[in-house]
Protein backbone atom coordinates (compact mmCIF):
# COMPACT_ATOMS: atom_id res chain seq x y z
CA UNK A 1 0.00 0.00 0.00
CA UNK A 2 1.25 3.48 -0.55
CA UNK A 3 1.72 6.12 1.61
CA UNK A 4 -1.49 8.32 0.92
CA UNK A 5 -3.57 5.15 1.26
CA UNK A 6 -1.78 4.48 4.60
CA UNK A 7 -2.46 7.94 5.84
CA UNK A 8 -5.72 7.48 5.71
CA UNK A 9 -5.99 4.61 7.59
CA UNK A 10 -3.72 5.79 9.84
CA UNK A 11 -6.41 9.03 10.52
CA UNK A 12 -8.66 6.56 11.37
CA UNK A 13 -6.45 4.73 14.50
CA UNK A 14 -4.80 1.65 11.96
CA UNK A 15 -1.82 1.24 14.34
CA UNK A 16 -1.05 -1.97 11.86
CA UNK A 17 -1.36 1.03 8.69
CA UNK A 18 0.88 2.86 11.11
CA UNK A 19 3.77 0.59 11.27
CA UNK A 20 3.83 -0.12 7.21
CA UNK A 21 3.87 3.60 6.73
CA UNK A 22 6.72 4.15 9.66
CA UNK A 23 8.08 1.32 7.38
CA UNK A 24 8.17 3.97 4.28
CA UNK A 25 8.89 7.19 5.67
CA UNK A 26 10.97 6.51 8.92
CA UNK A 27 14.35 6.40 6.44
CA UNK A 28 13.65 9.75 4.47
CA UNK A 29 12.67 11.65 7.77
CA UNK A 30 15.31 10.42 9.83
CA UNK A 31 17.83 11.06 6.64
CA UNK A 32 16.08 14.28 6.21
CA UNK A 33 16.48 15.81 9.94
CA UNK A 34 20.00 14.40 10.26
CA UNK A 35 21.20 16.28 7.62
CA UNK A 36 19.94 19.66 9.40
CA UNK A 37 20.17 18.75 12.53
CA UNK A 38 23.10 17.37 12.52
CA UNK A 39 23.83 16.05 16.24
CA UNK A 40 22.40 12.52 16.32
CA UNK A 41 21.01 12.48 19.63
CA UNK A 42 18.34 15.76 18.94
CA UNK A 43 17.73 14.12 15.27
CA UNK A 44 16.67 10.86 16.87
CA UNK A 45 14.80 13.32 19.19
CA UNK A 46 13.27 15.61 16.35
CA UNK A 47 12.40 12.47 14.01
CA UNK A 48 10.56 10.62 16.49
CA UNK A 49 8.75 14.12 17.15
CA UNK A 50 7.70 14.24 13.36
CA UNK A 51 7.00 11.12 13.58
CA UNK A 52 4.76 11.18 16.13
CA UNK A 53 3.33 13.65 14.94
CA UNK A 54 2.42 11.92 11.54
CA UNK A 55 0.44 9.75 14.10
CA UNK A 56 -1.05 12.39 16.23
CA UNK A 57 -2.28 14.53 12.86
CA UNK A 58 -2.44 12.14 9.99
CA UNK A 59 -6.02 13.39 9.66
CA UNK A 60 -4.91 16.99 8.16
CA UNK A 61 -3.12 15.17 5.25
CA UNK A 62 -5.12 15.99 2.38
CA UNK A 63 -4.55 14.29 -0.93
CA UNK A 64 -5.64 17.01 -3.19
CA UNK A 65 -2.60 19.18 -2.03
CA UNK A 66 0.13 17.13 -2.43
CA UNK A 67 1.70 13.94 -2.31
CA UNK A 68 2.06 12.20 1.33
CA UNK A 69 5.74 11.66 1.07
CA UNK A 70 5.92 15.68 0.21
CA UNK A 71 3.69 16.73 3.08
CA UNK A 72 5.70 13.94 5.72
CA UNK A 73 8.70 15.47 4.09
CA UNK A 74 7.71 19.02 4.89
CA UNK A 75 6.42 18.16 8.24
CA UNK A 76 10.32 17.29 8.73
CA UNK A 77 11.91 19.65 8.01
CA UNK A 78 10.16 22.48 9.16
CA UNK A 79 10.82 20.52 12.39
CA UNK A 80 13.84 20.35 11.83
CA UNK A 81 15.01 23.80 11.03
CA UNK A 82 12.97 24.93 14.01
CA UNK A 83 15.25 23.15 15.84
CA UNK A 84 18.26 24.04 14.42
CA UNK A 85 17.50 27.99 14.69
CA UNK A 86 16.11 27.42 18.36
CA UNK A 87 19.50 25.94 19.19
CA UNK A 88 21.22 29.05 16.99
CA UNK A 89 19.68 31.63 19.04
CA UNK A 90 19.59 30.39 22.25
CA UNK A 91 23.46 29.50 21.34
CA UNK A 92 23.06 26.63 22.91
CA UNK A 93 25.96 24.76 20.29
CA UNK A 94 27.42 26.59 17.85
CA UNK A 95 27.02 25.01 14.18
CA UNK A 96 30.02 25.19 12.30
CA UNK A 97 29.34 28.05 11.12
CA UNK A 98 32.47 27.90 8.69
CA UNK A 99 30.58 25.16 6.82
CA UNK A 100 32.37 25.43 3.14
CA UNK A 101 30.52 27.84 1.12
CA UNK A 102 31.81 26.65 -1.75
CA UNK A 103 31.40 23.06 -2.10
CA UNK A 104 27.84 21.14 -2.25
CA UNK A 105 27.08 20.81 1.73
CA UNK A 106 25.80 17.12 1.26
CA UNK A 107 29.37 15.66 1.78
CA UNK A 108 29.05 14.46 5.82
CA UNK A 109 26.25 12.14 5.59
CA UNK A 110 26.87 10.90 2.21
CA UNK A 111 28.54 7.96 2.78
CA UNK A 112 25.94 6.58 5.39
CA UNK A 113 22.98 7.40 3.31
CA UNK A 114 21.36 4.15 1.14
CA UNK A 115 19.24 6.90 -1.07
CA UNK A 116 21.81 5.20 -3.73
CA UNK A 117 21.24 6.42 -7.92
CA UNK A 118 18.42 8.79 -6.40
CA UNK A 119 21.45 10.69 -4.42
CA UNK A 120 23.86 9.93 -6.83
CA UNK A 121 21.34 12.12 -9.49
CA UNK A 122 20.38 14.72 -6.93
CA UNK A 123 24.19 15.48 -6.48
CA UNK A 124 24.82 15.54 -9.87
CA UNK A 125 21.87 18.04 -10.57
CA UNK A 126 23.39 20.51 -7.76
CA UNK A 127 26.79 20.36 -9.47
CA UNK A 128 25.30 21.36 -12.52
CA UNK A 129 23.50 24.51 -10.55
CA UNK A 130 25.90 27.84 -10.61
CA UNK A 131 27.55 28.01 -7.58
CA UNK A 132 25.23 30.77 -5.54
CA UNK A 133 22.17 29.30 -6.85
CA UNK A 134 23.43 26.04 -4.91
CA UNK A 135 25.33 27.49 -2.27
CA UNK A 136 21.43 29.72 -1.72
CA UNK A 137 19.70 26.03 -1.91
CA UNK A 138 21.62 24.50 0.33
CA UNK A 139 22.34 26.38 3.08
CA UNK A 140 18.55 27.21 3.17
CA UNK A 141 17.67 23.44 3.10
CA UNK A 142 20.15 21.62 4.51
CA UNK A 143 21.74 23.59 6.78
CA UNK A 144 18.45 25.49 7.76
CA UNK A 145 19.32 29.09 7.20
CA UNK A 146 16.83 31.82 6.76
CA UNK A 147 17.30 33.58 3.22
CA UNK A 148 18.25 36.94 5.16
CA UNK A 149 21.05 34.69 6.96
CA UNK A 150 21.90 32.80 3.67
CA UNK A 151 22.32 36.82 2.19
CA UNK A 152 24.50 37.37 5.05
CA UNK A 153 27.02 34.71 4.47
CA UNK A 154 27.06 35.29 0.99
CA UNK A 155 27.61 39.18 0.76
CA UNK A 156 24.33 39.15 -1.43
CA UNK A 157 21.64 41.61 -1.76
CA UNK A 158 18.02 39.98 -0.07
CA UNK A 159 16.83 40.01 -3.37
CA UNK A 160 19.56 38.45 -5.43
CA UNK A 161 19.26 35.22 -3.12
CA UNK A 162 15.46 35.30 -3.22
CA UNK A 163 16.04 34.89 -7.14
CA UNK A 164 18.66 32.27 -6.70
CA UNK A 165 16.50 30.19 -4.55
CA UNK A 166 13.94 30.23 -7.22
CA UNK A 167 15.92 29.53 -10.08
CA UNK A 168 18.22 27.27 -8.40
CA UNK A 169 15.18 25.00 -7.80
CA UNK A 170 13.68 25.37 -11.21
CA UNK A 171 17.23 23.95 -12.58
CA UNK A 172 17.39 21.61 -10.19
CA UNK A 173 13.29 20.61 -11.52
CA UNK A 174 14.46 20.50 -14.82
CA UNK A 175 17.75 18.43 -14.43
CA UNK A 176 15.87 15.91 -12.18
CA UNK A 177 13.70 15.34 -14.87
CA UNK A 178 10.40 16.97 -12.78
CA UNK A 179 8.53 17.43 -15.91
CA UNK A 180 6.16 20.37 -15.08
CA UNK B 1 12.48 43.09 10.63
CA UNK B 2 10.07 42.73 7.97
CA UNK B 3 8.73 46.08 6.76
CA UNK B 4 6.57 46.76 3.82
CA UNK B 5 6.22 44.07 1.05
CA UNK B 6 4.26 45.38 -1.89
CA UNK B 7 2.89 42.36 -3.46
CA UNK B 8 5.46 41.63 -5.98
CA UNK B 9 7.98 41.59 -3.18
CA UNK B 10 5.76 39.11 -1.44
CA UNK B 11 5.46 36.90 -4.14
CA UNK B 12 9.41 36.62 -4.61
CA UNK B 13 9.14 35.37 -1.25
CA UNK B 14 7.61 31.65 -2.64
CA UNK B 15 10.85 30.04 -3.26
CA UNK B 16 11.92 31.50 0.18
CA UNK B 17 8.92 30.15 1.55
CA UNK B 18 9.21 26.49 -0.05
CA UNK B 19 12.71 26.26 1.48
CA UNK B 20 11.86 26.79 4.94
CA UNK B 21 13.89 30.13 4.59
CA UNK B 22 11.41 32.74 5.77
CA UNK B 23 11.57 34.17 9.95
CA UNK B 24 8.55 33.71 11.32
CA UNK B 25 6.94 37.04 10.52
CA UNK B 26 7.42 37.11 6.94
CA UNK B 27 6.34 33.37 6.59
CA UNK B 28 2.48 34.18 8.22
CA UNK B 29 2.53 37.35 5.38
CA UNK B 30 3.58 35.08 2.99
CA UNK B 31 0.89 32.62 4.13
CA UNK B 32 -1.79 35.66 4.19
CA UNK B 33 -0.88 36.64 1.09
CA UNK B 34 -1.08 32.65 -0.43
CA UNK B 35 -4.71 33.17 0.16
CA UNK B 36 -5.51 36.12 -1.68
CA UNK B 37 -3.12 34.72 -4.69
CA UNK B 38 -4.18 32.62 -7.11
CA UNK B 39 -1.86 31.82 -9.12
CA UNK B 40 0.37 30.99 -5.90
CA UNK B 41 -0.72 27.61 -4.41
CA UNK B 42 0.23 25.65 -7.40
CA UNK B 43 3.63 27.63 -7.47
CA UNK B 44 4.78 26.93 -4.29
CA UNK B 45 3.69 23.34 -4.58
CA UNK B 46 5.52 22.85 -6.91
CA UNK B 47 8.74 24.67 -5.26
CA UNK B 48 7.92 22.48 -2.38
CA UNK B 49 8.13 19.09 -4.55
CA UNK B 50 11.22 20.23 -6.02
CA UNK B 51 12.67 20.65 -2.22
CA UNK B 52 11.37 17.22 -1.38
CA UNK B 53 13.59 15.97 -3.90
CA UNK B 54 16.35 17.09 -1.91
CA UNK B 55 15.43 15.44 1.19
CA UNK B 56 14.26 12.19 -0.64
CA UNK B 57 18.09 11.99 -1.49
CA UNK B 58 19.33 12.02 2.41
CA UNK B 59 17.71 9.30 3.22
CA UNK B 60 18.98 7.26 5.85
CA UNK B 61 18.23 3.99 7.99
CA UNK B 62 16.26 5.05 10.58
CA UNK B 63 17.72 3.26 14.57
CA UNK B 64 15.78 0.46 15.38
CA UNK B 65 15.64 2.27 18.78
CA UNK B 66 13.41 4.79 17.29
CA UNK B 67 10.98 2.71 15.63
CA UNK B 68 10.72 0.22 18.71
CA UNK B 69 9.77 3.80 20.47
CA UNK B 70 7.76 5.54 18.37
CA UNK B 71 5.61 2.32 17.75
CA UNK B 72 5.38 1.87 21.72
CA UNK B 73 4.49 5.48 21.75
CA UNK B 74 1.64 5.46 19.37
CA UNK B 75 -0.12 2.57 21.33
CA UNK B 76 -1.05 5.24 24.06
CA UNK B 77 -1.05 8.40 22.48
CA UNK B 78 -4.24 9.74 21.69
CA UNK B 79 -4.95 11.45 18.06
CA UNK B 80 -6.73 14.51 16.55
CA UNK B 81 -9.57 14.51 15.40
CA UNK B 82 -9.86 15.83 11.38
CA UNK B 83 -9.22 19.76 11.49
CA UNK B 84 -11.96 22.27 11.42
CA UNK B 85 -10.14 24.88 9.68
CA UNK B 86 -6.71 24.26 7.49
CA UNK B 87 -3.28 24.51 9.51
CA UNK B 88 -1.30 26.67 8.15
CA UNK B 89 1.49 23.78 8.30
CA UNK B 90 1.75 21.88 6.07
CA UNK B 91 -1.10 22.54 4.28
CA UNK B 92 -1.28 26.40 3.34
CA UNK B 93 -4.95 26.57 2.59
CA UNK B 94 -7.10 24.71 0.77
CA UNK B 95 -6.29 24.07 -2.88
CA UNK B 96 -8.58 26.25 -5.45
CA UNK B 97 -6.19 26.30 -8.47
CA UNK B 98 -5.59 23.25 -10.44
CA UNK B 99 -3.50 20.93 -8.89
CA UNK B 100 -0.63 19.01 -9.89
CA UNK B 101 -1.72 15.89 -8.10
CA UNK B 102 -2.42 12.72 -10.29
CA UNK B 103 -5.32 12.31 -7.60
CA UNK B 104 -7.35 14.88 -8.99
CA UNK B 105 -10.01 14.60 -12.24
CA UNK B 106 -9.22 18.52 -13.16
CA UNK B 107 -5.49 18.25 -12.73
CA UNK B 108 -3.51 19.65 -15.90
CA UNK B 109 -1.35 16.75 -16.62
CA UNK B 110 -4.59 14.66 -17.06
CA UNK B 111 -3.97 14.82 -21.10
CA UNK B 112 -6.22 12.58 -22.99
CA UNK B 113 -3.67 10.14 -24.80
CA UNK B 114 -5.33 11.67 -28.63
CA UNK B 115 -3.33 15.10 -27.54
CA UNK B 116 -0.21 13.71 -26.31
CA UNK B 117 2.46 14.46 -28.54
CA UNK B 118 6.20 13.32 -29.54
CA UNK B 119 6.23 10.74 -26.81
CA UNK B 120 3.77 8.40 -27.71
CA UNK B 121 4.07 9.38 -31.39
CA UNK B 122 7.64 8.29 -30.64
CA UNK B 123 6.72 4.95 -28.96
CA UNK B 124 4.01 4.24 -31.56
CA UNK B 125 6.31 4.71 -34.33
CA UNK B 126 9.05 2.91 -32.97
CA UNK B 127 6.97 -0.32 -32.32
CA UNK B 128 5.69 -0.23 -35.81
CA UNK B 129 9.23 -0.03 -37.18
CA UNK B 130 9.93 -3.37 -35.33
CA UNK B 131 6.62 -4.89 -36.28
CA UNK B 132 7.25 -4.28 -39.88
CA UNK B 133 11.18 -5.71 -39.73
CA UNK B 134 10.52 -8.95 -37.86
CA UNK B 135 10.58 -12.17 -39.15
CA UNK B 136 7.16 -14.16 -39.32
CA UNK B 137 8.49 -16.62 -36.49
CA UNK B 138 9.03 -13.74 -34.04
CA UNK B 139 5.98 -12.17 -34.76
CA UNK B 140 4.10 -13.93 -32.06
CA UNK B 141 6.16 -13.12 -29.19
CA UNK B 142 5.62 -9.32 -31.06
CA UNK B 143 2.65 -9.80 -30.86
CA UNK B 144 2.34 -10.66 -27.31
CA UNK B 145 4.46 -7.50 -26.35
CA UNK B 146 2.29 -5.51 -29.02
CA UNK B 147 -0.82 -6.39 -26.70
CA UNK B 148 0.83 -5.12 -23.97
CA UNK B 149 1.76 -1.96 -25.38
CA UNK B 150 -2.02 -1.43 -26.77
CA UNK B 151 -3.22 -2.51 -23.48
CA UNK B 152 -1.10 0.78 -22.26
CA UNK B 153 -1.72 3.23 -24.58
CA UNK B 154 -5.40 2.35 -24.36
CA UNK B 155 -5.94 3.16 -21.06
CA UNK B 156 -8.04 6.12 -20.18
CA UNK B 157 -5.08 7.35 -17.93
CA UNK B 158 -1.99 6.79 -20.10
CA UNK B 159 -0.50 9.57 -20.71
CA UNK B 160 3.43 10.25 -21.82
CA UNK B 161 6.63 12.08 -20.93
CA UNK B 162 9.89 12.33 -22.65
CA UNK B 163 13.17 13.81 -21.44
CA UNK B 164 16.38 14.20 -23.14
CA UNK B 165 19.68 15.50 -21.84
CA UNK B 166 22.29 17.52 -23.37
CA UNK B 167 23.61 15.22 -25.81
CA UNK B 168 20.42 14.21 -26.89
CA UNK B 169 20.05 11.02 -24.71
CA UNK B 170 16.79 10.28 -23.21
CA UNK B 171 13.90 8.25 -22.47
CA UNK B 172 10.51 8.42 -23.90
CA UNK B 173 7.85 7.22 -21.55
CA UNK B 174 4.28 6.20 -22.16
CA UNK B 175 2.42 5.40 -18.90
CA UNK B 176 -1.02 4.43 -17.18
CA UNK B 177 -1.09 4.70 -13.54
CA UNK B 178 -4.19 2.47 -13.20
CA UNK B 179 -1.88 -0.42 -15.72
CA UNK B 180 0.57 -0.09 -13.37
CA UNK B 181 2.67 -0.06 -16.54
CA UNK B 182 4.96 1.55 -19.19
CA UNK B 183 5.84 1.66 -22.53
CA UNK B 184 9.57 2.92 -22.46
CA UNK B 185 11.47 3.56 -25.64
CA UNK B 186 15.06 4.88 -25.49
CA UNK B 187 16.24 7.54 -28.11
CA UNK B 188 19.82 8.66 -28.63
CA UNK B 189 21.06 6.15 -25.91
CA UNK B 190 23.64 4.71 -29.01
CA UNK B 191 25.60 1.46 -27.53
CA UNK B 192 27.34 1.12 -25.07
CA UNK B 193 30.77 0.39 -25.73
CA UNK B 194 32.71 -2.93 -25.57
CA UNK B 195 29.96 -5.70 -24.16
CA UNK B 196 28.12 -3.27 -22.42
CA UNK B 197 24.25 -2.32 -22.46
CA UNK B 198 21.77 -0.10 -21.65
CA UNK B 199 19.42 -1.16 -18.42
CA UNK B 200 16.46 -0.19 -17.09
CA UNK B 201 15.53 0.88 -13.72
CA UNK B 202 12.64 2.09 -11.75
CA UNK B 203 13.56 3.97 -8.71
CA UNK B 204 11.52 3.51 -5.63
CA UNK B 205 11.69 5.82 -2.35
CA UNK B 206 12.26 3.20 -0.24
CA UNK B 207 13.83 -0.01 -1.46
CA UNK B 208 16.83 -1.02 -4.05
CA UNK B 209 15.87 0.10 -7.79
CA UNK B 210 14.32 -2.87 -9.93
CA UNK B 211 15.26 -3.62 -13.04
CA UNK B 212 12.96 -3.54 -15.71
CA UNK B 213 14.94 -5.10 -18.08
CA UNK B 214 17.63 -4.31 -20.90
CA UNK B 215 16.83 -1.23 -23.67
CA UNK B 216 18.43 -2.11 -27.42
CA UNK B 217 18.34 0.85 -29.82
CA UNK B 218 14.50 2.18 -29.92
CA UNK B 219 12.59 -1.54 -29.47
CA UNK B 220 9.87 -0.37 -26.56
CA UNK B 221 10.46 -1.89 -23.39
CA UNK B 222 7.27 -2.78 -20.96
CA UNK B 223 7.59 -2.32 -17.43
CA UNK B 224 4.91 -4.12 -15.49
CA UNK B 225 3.74 -3.95 -11.99
CA UNK B 226 4.46 -0.33 -11.18
CA UNK B 227 3.03 0.82 -7.81
CA UNK B 228 1.96 4.73 -7.83
CA UNK B 229 5.25 4.94 -5.60
CA UNK B 230 7.43 4.94 -9.07
CA UNK B 231 9.60 7.57 -8.55
CA UNK B 232 11.55 7.27 -11.52
CA UNK B 233 13.08 5.90 -14.45
CA UNK B 234 16.67 5.44 -14.50
CA UNK B 235 19.16 3.91 -17.60
CA UNK B 236 22.62 2.93 -16.32
CA UNK B 237 25.28 1.48 -18.44
CA UNK B 238 26.39 -2.34 -17.27
CA UNK B 239 28.00 -5.46 -18.17
CA UNK B 240 26.43 -7.83 -21.11
CA UNK B 241 23.28 -9.26 -19.37
CA UNK B 242 22.73 -6.66 -16.99
CA UNK B 243 23.36 -6.40 -13.31
CA UNK B 244 21.35 -7.17 -10.57
CA UNK B 245 21.66 -3.51 -8.93
CA UNK B 246 22.76 -0.35 -11.15
CA UNK B 247 26.60 -0.78 -11.02
CA UNK B 248 27.25 2.89 -12.16
CA UNK B 249 25.44 6.25 -12.02
CA UNK B 250 22.82 7.11 -14.31
CA UNK B 251 23.48 8.35 -17.86
CA UNK B 252 19.19 9.39 -18.03
CA UNK B 253 16.59 9.87 -15.45
CA UNK B 254 13.19 10.77 -15.77
CA UNK B 255 10.73 11.15 -13.26
CA UNK B 256 7.15 9.82 -13.36
CA UNK B 257 5.19 12.34 -12.06
CA UNK B 258 3.77 13.84 -14.87
CA UNK B 259 2.47 10.48 -15.89
CA UNK B 260 0.43 9.49 -12.63
CA UNK B 261 2.80 8.10 -10.57
CA UNK B 262 5.39 9.57 -7.71
CA UNK B 263 4.36 8.49 -4.56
Amino acid sequence: MEADELLVLVAAGDQKAFEDLYGLVSGPVFGLVRRVVRDPAQSEEVAQEVLLELWRSAARYDPGRGTALAWVLTLAHRRAVDRVRSARAAGERELRMARRANGPAFDQVAEEVEAGLEREWVRRCLDRLTALQRQSVTLAYYDGYTYREVAERLSLPLGTVKTRMRDGLTRLRDCLGGVA
Amino acid sequence: MTGFFRRGDLHSLAAPYALDALEPPEHKRFEKHLKRCDSCPAEVRALREDAVRLAWSTAAPAPAALRDRVLTAVRTTPQEPAPVRPEPLPRARPERSPSRGRRSPFAPFLIPLASTTAAAALVVAALFGVQASRAQDELAQERAQAREIAHVLAAPDARSTAGRDAEGQGIAVVASASRRAAVVTGSGLGTPAGERVHQLWLMRPEGKPRSLGLLAGDTPLVATGLGTNAISLAVTIEPAGGSPQPTTAPVVQLALKSVGFGE
